[in-house]
């Protein structure tokens, strides 16, 4: 058997072999330098900037291209960026925009007026991502490159929060756009994985679903608030799509920064040594839209019902109380917000008393409940939504869905569900930028899957974004907010504060509340030894 | 015998063929609308109505099935709309994953069955028998998904160990693809970094595949050892001083072995259901994950095309092990199948 | 009651006995030859628990509230302690209250399957053994067609077209499941067909009715219950790797898989939510595979591989 055993202990030798600790830490030294390591759950869809805006594709987005102004700081600032000063004509119809002759494209084109033409172009011809934003009052052809370093817009109607929607609108290059033009789509198939920006950051490597790697521009027009030595040769966004493989690679240094760690996950993580986390209020809001044309949620007095049954307390505790309730439909950072004495809550009296109103008095009644397949906060919340109309006699289905079916299912009014758990950030902190999730034009959109439909409080919406009396704007967004509690069209829900942890070691994290939850800004981002 | 695999090699073209039909079937007789979801959240109305006429939607069932097939034989399985590319480059791409996974994981099978098959085979109906046929019995009820997780749990979260998951560390990056199967690829281009955390990786979701196959190996093993053990000629060998470990080792083991193949063919099958499971767990990315994210946002193309991919590297091993049995064994060429 | 009744009732009692004495020494014969088996009886006790669990479990769980829904935030994910045997989970529900609840569910769904199975593959085997012909080709290699394809890839295709959920998730595994019954069912009745009491029957005018039900399947009981033991375990491992995967049943629904899906967002601090469920189903696919095994050595010694 002599032979048997010496087999046995060269099997062993190669299997300690392969079981020796592998650390590769995020921080070693890859070929070029430190590589910094971001870690979340949501892939990036498309690097093309007109064509999709969400968390993770804007955290990329935001690090390859640079827009006109950026959002900084908390309470969010608009900044300069790629112009160095603006305008405005006395009867806020024009726009005008001195650009920086500094900067420059990744392939050392200058950013010039023309560039700045064509990119805002592109985005309204597309009609996609961002477009929304501006296109009801700004034309393609009244954007006008005055010379190289000047452009000016001339909107259609004046409207104050123009400048708080630029920065989310960046600037590509048009001749690398156009020389990658496949069948007249605008570069759009190219751009999906390539840049044509100016940022801080170029792309490297682009592997859908699984990893984005970001290399430094060292020559970055506008420079880095650190010392050249500290920063990162590059930085990958990785997906880790379980929360806990998110925290067990930020505890071995696989992951620098990690995006979505489970509210209890980040309060064991927060006292381990060597990460530091960060939690702030956010502008993102959670509601449960109903829908209000739906065979049974149409009926407003069944809306109350679950509204005054729900229970509001649980959403906090899922949050271990990193989470604030919504007093309004607005968010508290929002402007002109206040707050609403009527808005409902757990009260079971009161919500008996409205469902004996109802249609179904004795309830009796399935109703479903969709939320995104794999987010474990909302799926929480559809377990307090069980546990809190089992009073009232109705059951609820949970339905995880893709975030791309549940869009499309929320987009027509025949198949929007009874019930849909939506986190909504608003794209500025202006009053308009929320206002308009409850306006028709809104319909069919995730954030308007209510179909929520008041002539009244729509014509008030409109009047209230042309107002330019900031005094008599305010109220008529107080009138609003009353309105549309009084309607319920959703179960107005919490703000959650961002829960970020990363290593010590990683520097200038900073914030702004106009970003997305689990959106950051990584030009900022370097190492402190 | 060639008369007899070309028939076998009729019959299994025959049966992908039906297999198609019946997912393609399957799959759009389902509600929802495939149009709608490929058109995305802003599409209107017509838009939707150019994509159905674009991919035929509006046309009958065998309509569209015809269309489809001639797609497929021109090697075009349709675009997945969850990664938004073409469903066979996204099959070329998962496939070596899965493929590396499986084989490792027979390797893992065989390494640990035979060793149970003939230990128990030799200590028969002793203590060291039952113990070690129950170890592998046991296997059979372990649920895989939950197998992985626990061993995440201990070896990789606890004693840190083996990586929590993938088929690389994130800095290392993959060999020049030659087979894609990256444990092949990085000995043949002599990069041994990668060699050996290719290895790393694969170890825990290997081992988690591997062992509800572990007690019909074993079980064949030890069945055939015993029956090879009893031989006329082994008594011999006895009879004439040969060493125990000899006798087992080389002899019997060699005999034993057919039968055993042919089960580890036969799991070959199996496993690759299971990398559904493994990979999920492990986030290994192989078709097997391909295909649950498929199902998960109701994309229809990969799913169709993962079943009868699978479905004909199921048949391709039930293939080899009737070629091979019908060499050695004469009168299966004749029999009717 | 006269004295001549009870003689009468004993006599036809006796004449039973006497019909099927050598049933009931067959019978008593498997008895003795299973209850040698140790790991057999090892098998039967965990299935007799499970039975027991399924059956009566929920009427004695602690917190029975907590496996249709109820949540106690405050309460949440609590390690096992005396009030709670197995710990709680993300919402403070008892996780041996939903592990029991779960029980029953697997028993009702692992049910479901098989016998769904069964009547969709046993008469096709029929068909396609007894009968033969055309129709009997036709069924073979539509059976091939679903057996060239591991069962849980076609019930996760079957599943991503209907949608996932608990019912959706049922119907694909039975669909999935029957061709194996089939194969077993035609090659007994092919065989079963030409021997020479069927032709016997046949000869003195047995319908044909008649020769399925009295000789063909009783002949094929053993291997379809050996089949189906193993099957109830096999088919709880399939819906709870559909759960698992997020394809079966939903939460609160308490079903092992969907538990498990669950409890690994919470490992590995708060292990016991997943392990509990995972423990659950591991023995009693064990119970049942250990049935089965020790079935058939006895009813059906040359199946066994």
């Amino acid at each position: 058997m002599r032979r048997l055993f010496t087999h046995a202990v060269l099997g062993a030798a190669v299997a300690v072999a392969v079981l020796a600790p592998f650390n590769a830490g995020a921080l070693e030294r890859g070929p070029d330098g430190l590589v910094m390591v971001v870690a979340g759950r949501q892939p990036v869809a498309t690097l093309d900037p007109s064509v999709k805006y969400d968390a993770s594709t804007r955290t990329v987005q935001q690090a390859l291209y640079d827009a006109l102004v950026k959002y900084e700081n908390n309470p969010p600032e608009i900044s300069a960026w790629l112009a160095e000063s603006w305008e405005t004509s006395p009867d806020g119809l024009v726009w005008t925009f001195k650009l920086s002759p500094e900067a420059k494209f990744h392939n050392g084109d200058p950013v010039d007026a023309e560039a700045v033409r064509f990119s805002f172009e592109r985005t309204l011809k597309l009609n996609q991502g961002p477009a929304w934003m501006l296109s009801s009052f700004l034309q393609p052809e009244n954007i006008k490159a005055l010379d190289d370093h000047t452009v000016q817009f001339t909107l259609d109607r004046p409207y104050a929060p123009f400048l708080s929607f630029l920065p989310w609108w960046y600037v590509m290059n048009p001749k690398q756009v156009q020389a990658n033009e496949v069948d007249g789509d605008m570069g759009q198939a190219w751009l999906a994985s390539n840049d044509a920006g100016s940022g801080p950051y170029k792309i490297k490597r682009f592997e859908q679903g699984d990893i984005y790697e970001l290399e430094r521009n060292a020559n970055y027009w506008r420079g880095f608030p650190y010392d050249d030595e500290n920063g990162p040769a590059s930085i990958i966004y990785q997906l880790i799509r379980e929360t806990a493989a998110q925290r067990s690679a930020l505890s071995t240094g696989d992951a620098d920064i990690v995006l979505s760690l489970s509210p209890d996950e980040f309060d064991a993580v927060a006292s381990a040594p060597g990460i530091e986390t960060s939690t702030q209020p956010a502008l993102t809001a959670f509601g449960i839209k109903f829908n209000t044309k739906g065979e049974f949620t149409a009926d407003e007095n069944l809306r109350k019902a679950i509204a005054h049954a729900f229970d509001y307390e649980g959403l906090v505790k899922i949050y271990n109380g990193k989470a604030k309730l919504q007093t309004s439909p607005f968010a508290d950072a929002i402007d002109s917000k206040i707050e609403v004495e009527a808005m409902p809550r757990q009260d079971l009296e009161k919500a008996k008393e409205f469902l004996s109103k109802s249609n179904w008095p004795d309830g009796g009644i399935t109703l479903e409940f969709v939320h995104v397949q794999g987010n474990e906060e909302q799926r929480l919340m559809g377990l307090i939504l069980i546990d809190s109309l089992q009073d009232l006699g109705i059951e609820v289905e949970m339905v995880p869905l893709t975030w791309p079916n549940m869009v499309a299912k929320g987009s027509d009014v025949k198949t929007s569900p009874d019930m849909m758990a939506i986190f909504a950030t608003p794209v500025s902190t202006d009053a308009d930028a929320v206002a308009f999730q409850y306006h028709p034009d809104s319909w069919g959109k995730y954030y308007g899957s209510s179909f929520y439909d008041n002539p009244e409080v729509a014509s008030l919406i409109e009047k209230a974004r042309f107002e330019t009396d900031a005094e008599r704007r305010s109220e008529l967004y107080a009138e609003i907010q009353k309105r549309i509690v009084a309607d319920q069209p959703e179960i107005f829900g919490m703000m959650r504060e961002r829960r970020i942890a990363f290593r010590d070691y990683v520097g200038g994290f900073s914030y702004s509340p106009v970003r997305m939850t689990t959106e950051i800004d990584l030009y900022p981002l370097h190492i402190e030894k | 015998m060639l008369l007899f695999t070309a028939k076998k090699f009729l019959i299994m073209v025959g049966t992908l063929f039906a297999l198609l039909a019946i997912t393609f079937t399957i799959s759009h007789v389902a509600p929802g609308d495939p149009a709608a979801l490929a058109a995305g959240p802003d599409a209107t109305e017509e838009m939707i109505q150019q994509i159905r006429e674009e991919f035929g939607l509006d046309k009958p069932l065998p309509v569209q099935f015809l269309i489809y097939v001639g797609g497929v034989l021109q090697g075009d399985f349709g675009t997945s709309i969850h990664t938004g590319r073409e469903v066979v480059s996204d099959l070329a791409r998962f496939f070596p994953a899965t493929l590396e996974l499986v084989l490792f994981s027979i390797l893992f099978a065989i390494a640990i069955a035979v060793p149970i098959g003939v230990i128990s085979a030799v200590r028969q109906n002793t203590i060291t028998d039952h113990t070690l046929r129950l170890f592998s019995v046991a296997g059979v009820g372990l649920p895989m998904f939950w197998l992985g997780l626990m061993l995440q749990l201990f070896f990789a979260l606890k004693l840190g160990w083996f990586p929590l998951g993938g088929r690389l560390g994130l800095l290392t990056d993959p060999p020049t693809t030659i087979t894609g199967l990256y444990i092949i690829d990085s000995l043949l281009t002599l990069n041994f970094t990668t060699l050996l955390e290719s290895l790393h990786h694969i170890v825990l979701p290997a081992v988690a595949l591997c062992f509800p196959a572990l007690a019909s190996i074993a079980r064949v093993n030890r069945a055939e050892m015993l029956e090879v053990l009893s031989q006329d000629y082994i008594v011999n060998a006895k009879a004439q001083g040969l060493s125990k470990f000899r006798i087992v080792a080389i002899y019997a083991l060699r005999n034993a072995m057919l039968p055993t193949m042919a089960m580890i063919g036969l799991r070959f099958g199996w496993m690759l259901g299971g990398t559904v499971l493994v990979e999920s767990v492990f986030n290994w990315p192989g078709v097997g994950l391909y295909a649950v994210e498929a199902a998960v946002a109701s994309d229809f193309e990969p799913i169709v095309a993962v079943t009868v991919l699978l479905g004909f590297m199921f048949m391709l091993a039930n293939l080899a092990i009737d070629i091979v049995y019908g060499i050695l064994d004469p009168r299966v060429r004749g029999a009717n199948i | 009651m006269t004295q001549e009744n009870i003689i009468m009732a004993e006599e036809r009692q006796a004449t039973w006995r006497e019909r099927h004495q050598s049933t009931i020494r067959q019978l008593r014969l498997y008895a003795h030859t299973y209850s040698r088996n140790a790991s057999a009886m090892l098998g039967l006790a965990i299935v007799a628990l499970f039975f027991f669990v399924a059956l009566f479990g929920p009427l004695f769980v602690p917190y029975p509230e907590d496996a249709t829904g109820a949540i106690h935030l405050d309460n949440k994910l609590q390690p096992p302690s005396w009030e709670h045997w197995f710990g709680t989970d993300e919402v403070g529900a008892d996780v041996f209250t939903r592990v029991i609840v779960g029980a029953r569910v697997t028993l009702h769904i692992s049910l479901f399957v098989t016998v769904v199975a069964m009547l969709i593959g046993v008469p096709l085997g029929i068909a396609a053994g007894y009968h033969g012909g055309r129709i009997g080709q036709v069924i073979m290699r539509l059976t091939d067609v679903f057996l060239s394809v591991p069962a849980l890839i076609l019930a996760i295709a079957i599943v991503g077209s209907m949608g996932p959920g608990v019912q959706n998730a049922i119907i694909a595994l039975a669909l999935a499941w029957w061709p194996g019954y089939v194969r077993l069912v035609q090659s007994k009745a092919l065989s079963i067909r030409s021997a020479i009491y069927v032709d016997a029957a046949r000869t003195m005018g047995a319908s044909n009715f008649r020769i399925i039900f009295v000789h063909i399947l009783p002949n094929c009981a053993s291997p379809i219950i050996v089949k189906a033991s193993m099957d109830m375990g096999m088919s709880i491992l399939g819906i709870a790797s559909l759960g698992f995967l997020g394809l079966g049943a939903q939460p609160p629904y308490p079903e092992w898989g969907a538990m498990i899906s669950t409890g690994r967002n919470y490992l590995p601090d708060w292990w016991w939510y997943s392990f509990f469920p995972g423990i659950s189903i591991f023995i009693t696919v064990l119970g049942f595979n250990l049935v089965g095994d020790g079935l058939r050595d006895v009813l059906d010694p040359r199946g066994r591989k």
